[in-house]
């Protein structure tokens, strides 16, 4: 487990990143007068949540009408829900007539107590940025977390992220996500399905690592619910220029932010797709490298947050490209190259002699 | 076509309040289909095995109430004793009539056009389709266009009652808990009828996984499991099969395992082993320690 959450379990409720930042400056001696009451007040803003009409979960979920059997699983997994205290935004992204159509049928389609708490709204263009941010428009939840129309949820999902938000902070909750393999399948009358082909695995990281995260996304979306302070109060937005990586992009910033609560237990699962459309196929491989630059490039063109632990962290992790880059130096060096064919002698040496052993060893046998 | 319908779960321990929301899903879907001329007269069946009832009185009312707005006929009746799955269905099935039967787990969620998908599968010689379970699907293989398996899940499956009534229901002398639904399905095939998966008939069965992704099963579940792999071999001519399972129990020192063996032993020296069958091994499929050949 890393440092910072280690440190996090330790205090008694769960405190914001941002909310720690300011605690410790304000038990600064000699903080000067002026300084203590707009700091005083930041954090009792963040550190409150903020009061909300509606539900305590806004779920958006995003679709673009592919996939109608794929849909109709992912809304059965939000009506069998044991928490229902939640919304459900459809962002019904460039469907096609069709498509769209299908969607429209299939909302219309389900039991009332549950089809009366979801609304789809149309969005068109843009990137994937696009329906995210007309989806948190929308949202009226005490938490927003998103849902492609393609995973599956299991049954204490709204649960565990209910559960950890009452305990307060306003940080990210974050829960475990198995994968599993699918593929489109053709189903009988030409219908399209879907085939399983794995049992689901848990393969991401169970607790969040804030510095692992600058290098690479290590936590599917769904995995995530996010406080409304988050998009109201620090005024995060879904950057509409990314055309992939905008979930890394606001996991990194929100996580920096406000840190991670992490919740110990599998409560969805990503279908990773093998054939048929995916944001992997969507996108060319060059789009996927602009994303993530522009992702590094925009978190390194600001100031950051780390959470406690960080330091220490960052310390191991420069002691280990320390030994490296001295590892380097000496395969590099002159003399290394020069002993080569001594150490090679040496190597061929120990070989025979484990050979001769082991010759030995059978014939005595 | 139009086509009768019961819907019937069995209740034992369970949580009221999943109860209650798996009934508004079920008179929702039974409703779909109605108003495809699917089904027509319905009623949904429900029987408590429990020592306490688990519904209440306004459970009840609120049931009663979802089922009577989707043109059906509610249907409730504690048993008083622990018939067990099968023996419950059974029990169930004699006091109602209809063409077909959906069995269903009591807190299993049934998507909108499930019963739609299942009534329009259990056709040309189909007698028993079985719908796809979430999130985690089982991983039995099935053709993808006829939907031809071994076994179809008690889960949620859709029998006619015809067939059911012709091959005598479930054995639930033999099992108890488990595998009750693998010797229906093959007693259908025995008699001549295919039993078909649908996987657009979609059900949402609440289970979880630890967080290292396995599923821990309850003692009962072990115990129960156990057995019914034992008899299940045995019923259907594979005597090598139990006799290699009962010797591998036998070697275990878990109390679980040697309570299979004794119970086992004790129905053989009572007479009380099911009868064999299928000795030509036409539907009995014994694969890998599973009862089908499974995709993952």
């Amino acid at each position: 487990m890393p440092e910072a959450n280690i440190a996090a379990d330790k205090q008694e409720l769960p405190v914001s990143t941002l909310v720690s930042f300011l605690d410790s400056m304000l038990q600064r001696e000699n903080l000067a007068p002026e300084v203590v009451n707009p700091l005083a007040a930041v954090r009792e803003y963040f550190a409150k949540e903020q009061p909300v009409d509606g539900p305590f979960l806004s779920v958006l979920l995003r679709t673009q009408g592919h996939k109608p059997e794929a849909f109709g699983d992912a809304l059965l997994c939000l009506a069998a829900q044991t928490d229902q205290d939640f919304e459900v935004i459809v962002i019904d992204h460039d469907s096609s007539p069709e498509g769209a159509a299908e969607v429209a049928r299939i909302v219309a389609s389900q039991p009332k107590s549950f089809g009366s708490r979801v609304r789809v709204i149309e969005v068109s263009g843009g990137t994937r940025s696009r329906p995210l941010n007309a989806g948190i428009a929308a949202a009226t939840g005490r938490f927003v977390a998103v849902y492609d129309d393609d995973d599956l949820l299991f049954g204490d999902w709204v649960e565990k992220f209910h559960e950890f938000a009452d305990l307060g902070g306003n940080k990210l909750l974050r829960s475990q996500v198995a994968i599993q393999r699918a593929r489109p399948e053709v189903w009988r009358d030409n219908a399209p399905g879907l085939r399983t082909l794995s049992w689901p695995s848990a393969e991401y990281p169970k607790t969040f690592d804030q510095v692992a995260h600058l290098q690479v996304n290590q936590s599917p979306f769904m995995s995530f619910a996010f406080p409304r302070v988050l998009f109201h109060g620090l005024g995060v937005k879904f950057d509409e220029s990314l055309t992939v990586c905008e979930d890394w992009d606001v996991i990194l910033d929100g996580s920096r932010l406000l840190g991670v609560e992490d919740i110990p237990a599998i409560t969805a699962i990503y279908r990773r797709w093998e054939g048929g459309p995916s944001s992997y196929t969507d996108h060319s491989q060059a789009e996927w490298l602009a994303s993530e630059q522009r992702v590094v490039d925009r978190n390194n063109a600001t100031p950051i947050l780390l959470p406690m632990g960080a330091v220490k962290q960052l310390r191991e992790l420069r002691a280990a490209h320390d030994v490296w880059e001295v590892y380097e130096r000496l395969v590099q060096s002159r003399s290394w190259r020069w002993t080569h064919p001594m150490r090679m002698a040496i190597h061929a040496a120990v070989e025979l002699r484990v050979r001769v052993r082991s010759a030995l060893a059978r014939f005595r046998r | 076509m139009t086509r009768s319908l019961v819907v019937q779960s069995i209740l034992y321990g369970n949580e009221a309040d999943g109860i209650v929301r798996a009934a508004e899903a079920t008179a929702h879907a039974a409703s779909m289909a109605r108003t495809a001329d699917l089904v027509g007269e319905w009623s949904l069946a429900i029987g408590d095995c429990s020592e306490v009832p688990v519904l209440s009185e306004a459970n009840l009312k609120v049931i009663g109430g979802y089922v009577e707005r989707a043109g059906g006929v509610f249907v409730h009746e504690v048993f008083g004793e622990n018939l067990g799955h099968g023996g419950g269905h059974n029990r169930l099935a004699k006091s109602t009539s209809s063409e077909l039967l959906l069995i269903l787990n009591p807190d299993a969620l049934l998507g909108p056009d499930t019963i739609s998908a299942l009534v329009n599968t259990v056709v040309d010689g189909v007698a028993l389709s079985d719908g796809r379970q979430l999130p985690l699907e089982h991983p039995k293989d099935y053709d993808p266009v006829t939907g031809d398996e071994s076994w179809a899940s008690g889960a949620c499956s859709m029998t006619l009652r015809s067939v059911f009534d012709e091959v005598g229901g479930f054995d639930h002398d033999t099992f108890f808990m488990y595998c009750d639904d693998v010797d229906y399905s093959w007693r259908v095939k025995l008699a001549g009828y295919r039993v078909a998966y649908q996987p657009g008939a979609r059900v949402f069965h609440d289970k979880r996984l630890t967080v290292d992704g396995d599923i821990i099963p309850s003692a009962a579940e072990v115990y129960f499991s156990a057995e019914a792999a034992v008899l299940l071999a045995h019923k259907y001519s594979r005597s090598d099969i139990s006799d290699r399972i009962l010797d591998s129990f036998r070697g275990n020192p878990d109390e679980t395992y040697q309570k299979v063996v004794r119970v086992f032993e004790e129905r053989r020296s009572s007479g009380k082993l099911p009868v064999q069958i299928d000795s030509k091994h036409r539907v009995g499929q014994f694969i890998n320690g599973n009862y089908a050949r499974h995709r993952y």
